[in-house]
């Protein structure tokens, strides 16, 4: 086993080889967002609840002193504007994408993953520089044995056909060389295709909404997927931290005896 | 060409010392929507291997994921796709597309240093022609480019010029092409992968005014197979080196078959005909895993059961096992159905089964002349322990035993208890 391996083993449970991650870097373009004002004080409850928290490169610096029963750290090596609504206080006029980091920078700040967003339906040039990024940060994570996690993200106005976005965003992560890919949920059928060409490398996903993630999450678990990656939504609702128990629990159910 | 460039061009043209390869291209997961052949890359891959494919074409990512299938003498050579462009996903009344494409774009994806660390013995890159000025200019300086790094690592750059976009007519698309094959070579290219022009002259003038190996390619599949087997056979009467295929081959529903019979073609010189009969034949051969033999003896024993009811001893086996000091160092002989034995035969005694393609012995053409048992490289064949009357009212002192491989169903592999010898497709008469 290479120590690619080993860091992924850091936030997916080799004993069921399932994982609950939080996605907690969206401040990194949507600033402060409900819940997670005080980044500190916002992840500090729910850290040793996730197998991997997602920070942005300046908020993993105030990460330090996690123990082994918290939560291993992914680093976010990108920034886009694609995420922003319409009524945001700054809506993109233009649609950007923009690396931060590479595989070396996220082995300095201690991470056991970068991830980046893969954004399908804008312009031609943001999705090839995703594709150009993700090859690019994949071969150098191989170098250092950085896993990289491509966020695939089919949000823009060119979709036309949603769940095939969803598969088409999953093949170029893999094709790009990804180590796992988190997508969001679609149907029972769209996730065994991403799953048969996943071929055993870890595939999350992402739920429509925080009251659907428990049915989501039992179909996605039934099928062999390897878990929850959760956002922003989690720390906006009430009582993220007994949700997240409840997620947990749900992944990393004891086996039924005998 | 230096010793780097010219090993790793050998590793995929001169697998068979002829100078072509058969390729198959498994990257369009990378480009196009998702297919099956894109769902069930991993199973394709392996098949394509099984049918002895020359050189695959993938993704850098699936390139890093599927690296053990290439390890190893016999692995096949990786071709690594170095660019990455949206063409299978323009048209935007296209409702196939899951996210269709206005603008052509094309662009470098990894370097020739990255190939060559990812274990390949070529990259390829696209060259396009006929969509507008700004995009070819890119590809020539792309191309450009990838031929000074790929020469600095010894690494060869196979081009692929397309006739594509607003300029290109059904009138002039063999033009472009063969303007885009001397652009590509005048650029630096080691070899090409192009699309059949259509006729074999039209391709043959190509190929001239190339002056480097041609790879044909398959296009869209063809629902027939005899179509991208017709299409290759005329690339390789006009001189082509042999094809870079995908979709005719990874959305088969036998891409070994596929694969073999392209290599049919190819390296034995087999006519369409002949390859499209191979599906016919339901031959078998034995093979052996020496190394998870445990000198058990049971295939010996087994043998002797079958045909030599009632004799004792081993001494009539049709195969032995040449025990070495501990297991995995046991040489496991049997008839590899070389033919020698039949070459050798002064009266043609011996021939091939027509059912079960083993080697047959005609006793009453036999006159024990020995020369079988002195040819056979296996030390198989061994001399009966009886003698034998034989139709013309003659005996024989002893008559030549040989492998008739249980008439197809061969005990010693049926009962080997781990496999180290097991029962293998054969596809054609030694």
């Amino acid at each position: 086993m290479d120590s690619k391996a080993y860091r992924l083993r850091e936030f997916i449970d080799p004993h069921d080889n399932r994982s609950l991650v939080l996605d907690a870097s969206a401040g990194l373009s949507l600033g402060p967002l409900p819940g997670l004002e005080q980044f500190s004080t916002a992840v500090e409850p729910v850290l040793p609840l996730v197998d991997g928290l997602v920070a942005s490169p300046g908020q993993a610096g105030r990460l330090a002193g996690r123990t082994r029963s918290d939560a291993a750290l992914l680093v976010r090596g990108d920034w886009t504007n694609a995420l922003r609504v319409p009524d945001f206080v700054l809506p993109p006029e233009t649609t950007s994408h923009i690396p931060l980091l590479n595989p070396a920078d996220a082995l300095d700040l201690g991470a056991s993953a970068l991830v980046i967003y893969f954004l399908l339906g804008f312009e031609e040039q943001i999705e090839a520089g995703c594709l150009r990024e993700t090859v690019q940060l994949a071969l150098q994570g191989a170098q250092v044995n950085m896993p990289l996690i491509v966020d695939v993200q089919p949000i823009g106005p060119r979709v036309v056909l949603h769940q095939k976005a969803i598969e088409l965003g999953v093949s170029y992560a893999l094709e790009g060389g990804a180590d796992g890919v988190a997508i969001p949920w679609s149907s029972r059928g769209s996730f065994e295709t991403v799953l048969a060409m996943a071929a055993g490398t870890p595939v999350w996903i992402k739920p429509t909404t925080l009251q659907e993630a428990s049915a989501e999450l039992g179909e996605v678990l039934d099928m062999g997927g390897t878990g929850l990656w959760l956002d922003q939504r989690l720390f906006a609702s009430r009582d993220p931290v007994k949700r997240l128990e409840e997620y947990r629990a749900q992944i990393h159910q004891p086996e039924p005896a005998g | 060409m230096n010793a780097g460039l010219q090993a790793r061009f050998d590793r995929l043209f001169n697998r068979h010392g002829d100078g072509r390869a058969v390729c198959v291209a498994a990257d369009h997961g990378y480009m196009s929507d998702v297919t099956p052949n894109v769902v069930n890359l991993r199973p394709v891959t392996e098949a394509v291997i099984q049918g002895g494919v020359d050189g695959i074409l993938l993704s850098p990512g699936q390139a890093m994921r599927l690296a053990s299938y290439f390890q190893g003498r016999d692995g096949p050579a990786l071709i690594v796709r170095a660019d990455w462009m949206n063409m299978p996903r323009l048209g935007t009344s296209n409702v196939a597309n899951a996210v269709p494409q206005r603008l052509l774009t094309h662009q470098k994806v990894v370097t020739a240093q990255q190939a060559v660390e990812l274990g390949a013995s070529a990259i390829t890159i696209y060259l396009f022609l006929g969509y507008n000025d700004q995009i070819e200019a890119i590809g020539i300086e792309v191309c450009a480019r990838f031929v000074r790094e790929c020469h600095q690592v010894g690494l060869p750059c196979i081009i692929e010029p397309l006739a594509y976009g607003g300029q290109v007519t059904g009138a002039n698309s063999v033009e472009i092409l063969t303007l885009g094959a001397r652009m590509a070579v005048e650029i630096g290219a080691d070899a090409l992968k192009i699309p059949y022009t259509g006729d074999v002259d039209t391709f043959r003038n190509l190929v001239d005014v190339a002056g480097v190996p041609v790879l044909v390619l398959g296009g869209a599949r063809s629902d027939y197979e005899r179509d991208a087997l017709e299409l290759f056979a005329e690339g390789l009467e006009a001189g082509g080196s042999g094809c870079l295929m995908g979709r005719n081959v990874t959305k088969s529903p036998d891409p070994q078959g596929m694969v073999e019979q392209l290599c049919g073609i190819a390296h034995q010189g087999w006519t369409v005909d002949r390859a499209l009969q191979t599906e016919q034949w339901d031959l078998i051969k034995l093979k052996a895993h020496p190394a998870k033999c445990t000198g058990c003896m049971l295939c010996v024993v087994a043998c002797v059961a079958t045909h030599d009811d009632g004799s004792f001893g081993t001494s009539l086996s049709r195969l032995r096992i040449d025990p070495g000091r501990k297991q995995g160092q046991h040489r496991v002989m049997f008839c590899t159905l070389c033919k020698k034995c039949l070459d050798v035969c002064p009266t043609d005694a011996l021939r091939w089964h027509p059912q079960s393609g083993a080697v047959e012995l005609l006793v009453d053409k036999c006159t024990a002349s020995d020369e079988c048992v002195k040819i056979c490289p296996t030390q198989v064949i061994v001399h009966s322990d009886t003698g034998i009357q034989i139709e013309s009212g003659e005996s024989l002192d002893w008559y030549p035993v040989v492998c008739d491989l249980c008439g197809g169903e061969p005990e010693c592999a049926i009962i080997c208890p781990t496999e180290a010898i097991f029962i293998d497709q054969r596809k054609e008469l030694a």
